[in-house]
């Protein structure tokens, strides 16, 4: 072994140390780890027609899931082969060319994928779950490509333009670079999404009480107006630092819920913001980012590198299928992440019932599965199932009362 | 391609007089009253001509003649109001009798499928011409004390009357970019009114250059397009994308804009001061506006290759010919701001020809995979018109964008100068 190859493998075996002891302390968790989940059966908390309307339900949904995956690999295969073509369409040089030939490829991706999207939302509509109108859905789709063209084109623009200065190396600098823009996201969302003040003033009491047991600081509780779209219940912990903020959408205080269902959504939210989720989303992302775009550079080097346009389409093919190998273990962190703001919820209301009930509800007005196939959790899931989260209820209920 | 049938033919000598251009609207009045009444007679004429043809396979000649005298008496009536020609129009529509005249074909065979759905077919045409301007017309209304009484009239054709009004006041001649333009909408408009009511089953021909084939070229303006003109061929899918495509650009665009005006203002006050544009000013407006047609071309489908993102030259079908930077007048740079708004209004008028040209273009292409040729140049026109406004208003030329939908011509070179 010569000196160079030997700190080559030395300097492979200290970055890999660095992302192991970096996961590791991303990984760590307030959920004993000595907790252990009791297997419940779904019949004692369901009737057999809920379970049986969950199963038909995700199994048709599934069938999208696979059916656009597939045919979103098979375009962009068939884009990688012969996407190089589209170069003739452009006086733009290397960069400009390539994202071209980027904003084609997701174009023929949105083709493709269009028919399973309108089936998806004829079949969420027909289970009352989706308000939105075909029109709506294909314009609103046109619309929200062209946003997703723009970030491409940008992505692009950092890529091939550091792969033209730094040659092989561009992934060094290109990973930062998207870290930074994921935190920059991170930081900007809250402000983009269009939300108001939570009204009711005992909830927001309540929200300030559960703020200081979890010692978070003052978080502004928002309501997201969505009813015009779906009739789906959820909630979400936006922003980093200053722009920090809960937003429940408005079908989950609609009056479905009830007060301590509500309470144990908003503590599970400010769970997620007192344990510092989102700097660690970005943390696993930057942990991804570099391997992710190490290996893009590698394998599009036969298409002379990314600083090259012809090396876009096989770029796009790569970055999809990466995504969907990296899925199982992305849910699975999004999974543990979860169940943490759960344990900090329970923990918080001291309120188990309440915690069940909220579960409970889920099943009928979500038809998420109460406990889904293996394959389903792996690629699908990611947050505990339903039996999971319930079990993690009479989990504490125990651990509490030794 | 052969001649279209419908053809344009202009012999006007440029000379208004003033007392008629003052009082041109309310001297055509009578013409107003006339043409209304022909028009209902026009409608039921042809509707019966629609049905000989569609029995016997061609127009019936009696029919054939009182529709054309109509279609050259709309010509001359939009020549006369829009300032395009000088004489009082007569009121028979009469062949060779008018500066501004049409010539139309003899009856002749017609596909009888096409005369079918013709009305359909006629869409198209009819909103250019729309945009190209029509004779407009008068129109009173009820408001909510008094009853009002006013005309109206839009497109190039609306544009090219207002400021032809005023230069031909001002200097008793009408400005020849003005007049061609106008001459350019009153031939459009003949030839599709022409395909409406089925003088000619030839669809109008929208290149400015064709139509004006017989009128003198403008001398060559220092901004002035190149490239290949002939560059039909458009990719079908990223022609379907073409908006979404043109975002990154449009977004691009928007950011230099916002140097570019800083840069303007700079350069303003500089010219000013120094008589002439400093270099670099002029160098970052010049790209500026180069990348400005070459985003535009692309986004009205003038052009097919997605475009860079430097304004760079010789790198685009359709370029910009920009002068290198001169002395400059200060009394016209001082007022720039204001003498640029008679070209802000044609401009803006043949931007509405340029967004139905595009439009149309779209389906074309999307269809056949390549542009029409017709509208490909009256989109080259509206653009490079654009682009001298541009260059003009940015200081970057002093030389009033010219109107003239024809490209100048290069002063000829005699043998005794190349010599000298």
């Amino acid at each position: 072994m010569t000196p160079r190859q030997a700190a080559r493998i030395a300097l492979v075996a200290a970055l890999a140390a660095v992302w192991a002891v970096s996961a590791y302390l991303l990984w760590q968790s307030k959920v004993p780890s000595s907790l252990h989940l009791p297997h419940l059966d779904p019949h004692a908390y369901f009737t057999s027609a809920q379970l049986h309307a969950t199963a038909r339900f995700s199994r048709v949904d599934d069938l999208f899931f696979w059916a656009t995956t597939l045919a979103q690999i098979a375009a962009l295969a068939v884009f990688a082969v012969w996407g190089v073509r589209w170069t003739r369409e452009s006086a733009a040089g290397p960069l400009g060319t390539g994202m071209l030939l980027g904003m084609l490829g997701f174009a023929l991706v949105w083709l493709v994928e269009l028919p399973f999207g309108v089936l998806e939302l004829w079949w969420q509509r027909r289970h009352h779950l989706s308000n939105v109108g075909y029109a709506t859905y294909l314009f609103g789709n046109w619309f929200a490509l062209g946003g997703e063209f723009v970030f491409l084109c940008f992505a692009l623009a950092v890529v091939m333009g550091l792969a033209r200065r730094l040659a092989e190396r561009w992934w060094i600098a290109a990973a930062p670079a998207f870290v930074g823009l994921a935190l920059l996201f991170a930081f900007i969302g809250p402000y983009l999404t269009p939300t108001h003040r939570l009204q009711d003033p005992s909830l927001r009491a309540v929200a300030t009480q559960l703020e200081a047991k979890e010692h978070v600081g003052h978080v502004p509780i928002d309501v997201q107006t969505v009813h015009d779209v779906t009739s789906l219940p959820n909630a979400e912990a936006m922003g980093v630092g200053p722009s920090r903020r809960v937003v429940l959408w408005d079908t989950l205080v609609d009056g479905r819920f009830s007060r301590p269902e509500l309470e144990i959504v908003i503590a599970h939210e400010l769970g997620h913001l007192a344990r510092n989720h989102i700097w660690k989303a970005v943390g696993w992302y930057a942990l991804f980012a570099f391997p992710g775009t190490f290996l893009i550079a590698r394998l599009t080097r036969r298409r002379g590198g990314m600083g090259e346009a012809a090396a876009v389409p096989l770029s796009l093919l790569l970055l999809v299928v990466l995504g969907l190998l990296a899925l199982p273990l992305e849910n699975a962190i999004s999974r543990h992440r979860e169940a943490e703001a759960d344990w900090l919820a329970l923990q918080t209301t001291r309120n188990p019932a309440a915690a069940t009930a909220l579960f409970r509800r889920f099943v009928p007005t979500t038809l998420d599965e109460p406990s889904p196939s293996t394959i389903d959790y792996l690629l699908l899931e990611n947050h505990p199932t339903i039996m999971q989260r319930i079990a993690m209820a009479q989990a504490w209920r125990r651990y509490a009362t030794r | 391609m052969s001649e279209h049938p419908v053809q344009l033919v202009v012999e006007d000598d440029l000379k208004r007089n003033r007392l008629t251009v003052c009082f041109r609207l309310i001297l055509a009045l009578p013409h107003f009253i006339w043409i209304a009444l022909w028009s209902v007679a026009v409608f039921f004429v042809a509707i019966a001509n629609w049905v000989v043809t569609l029995a016997a396979g061609r127009p019936a000649g009696s029919l054939h003649r009182f529709l054309s005298a109509y279609v050259r008496y709309v010509a001359h009536l939009s020549a006369y109001i829009w300032i395009v020609a000088n004489p009082y129009p007569g009121f028979v529509g009469e062949e060779g009798e008018y500066p501004i005249d049409i010539r139309l074909p003899p009856p002749e065979a017609q596909n009888r499928a096409k005369t079918l759905v013709r009305i359909l077919l006629a869409l198209p045409a009819l909103v250019l011409a729309a945009t190209l301007g029509s004779p407009g017309s008068f129109a009173s209304s009820r408001g909510s004390r008094r009853q009002s009484f006013g005309y109206s009239a839009s497109g190039l054709g609306a544009a090219v009357g207002v400021l032809g009004w005023f230069a031909s006041l001002a200097r008793g001649r009408m400005p020849k970019g003005l007049r061609d333009a106008g001459a350019f909408g009153v031939g459009y408009n003949a030839q599709a009114l022409a395909y409406l009511l089925l003088l000619t089953d030839r669809y109008p021909n929208a290149d400015p250059t064709a139509m004006l084939e017989g009128v003198e070229r403008p001398p060559l303006h220092p901004v002035h397009l190149v490239g290949d003109a002939h560059d039909l061929r458009r990719s079908r899918v990223t022609v379907f994308f073409r908006i979404l495509l043109a975002l990154p650009h449009i977004v691009w665009l928007a950011l230099w804009s916002i140097a570019a005006i800083v840069v303007a203002i700079l350069n303003w006050f500089a010219t000013l001061f120094a008589g002439t544009p400093p270099r670099s000013f002029h160098q970052f407006l010049s790209r500026y506006i180069r990348y400005g047609l070459h985003v535009s071309a692309f986004i009205y489908l003038a052009a097919n290759p997605f475009p860079g993102f430097t304004g760079e030259a010789g790198t685009y079908p359709l370029d910009l010919v920009l002068p290198e930077r001169a002395r400059q007048n200060r009394w016209k740079t001082g007022f720039r701001l204001f003498l640029v708004i008679p070209a802000a209004i044609v401009n803006s008028a043949l931007g509405s020809a340029l967004i139905a040209a595009a439009f149309f273009t779209w389906f074309v292409a999307l269809v056949r995979g390549s542009a029409p040729w017709g509208l490909r140049n009256l989109s080259a026109y509206a653009l490079r018109y654009s682009a001298q406004l541009n260059a003009y208003f940015l200081l970057l030329t002093e030389a009033y964008p010219h109107a003239s939908p024809l490209e100048g011509e290069a002063p000829e070179v005699h043998a005794f100068d190349e010599a000298a």
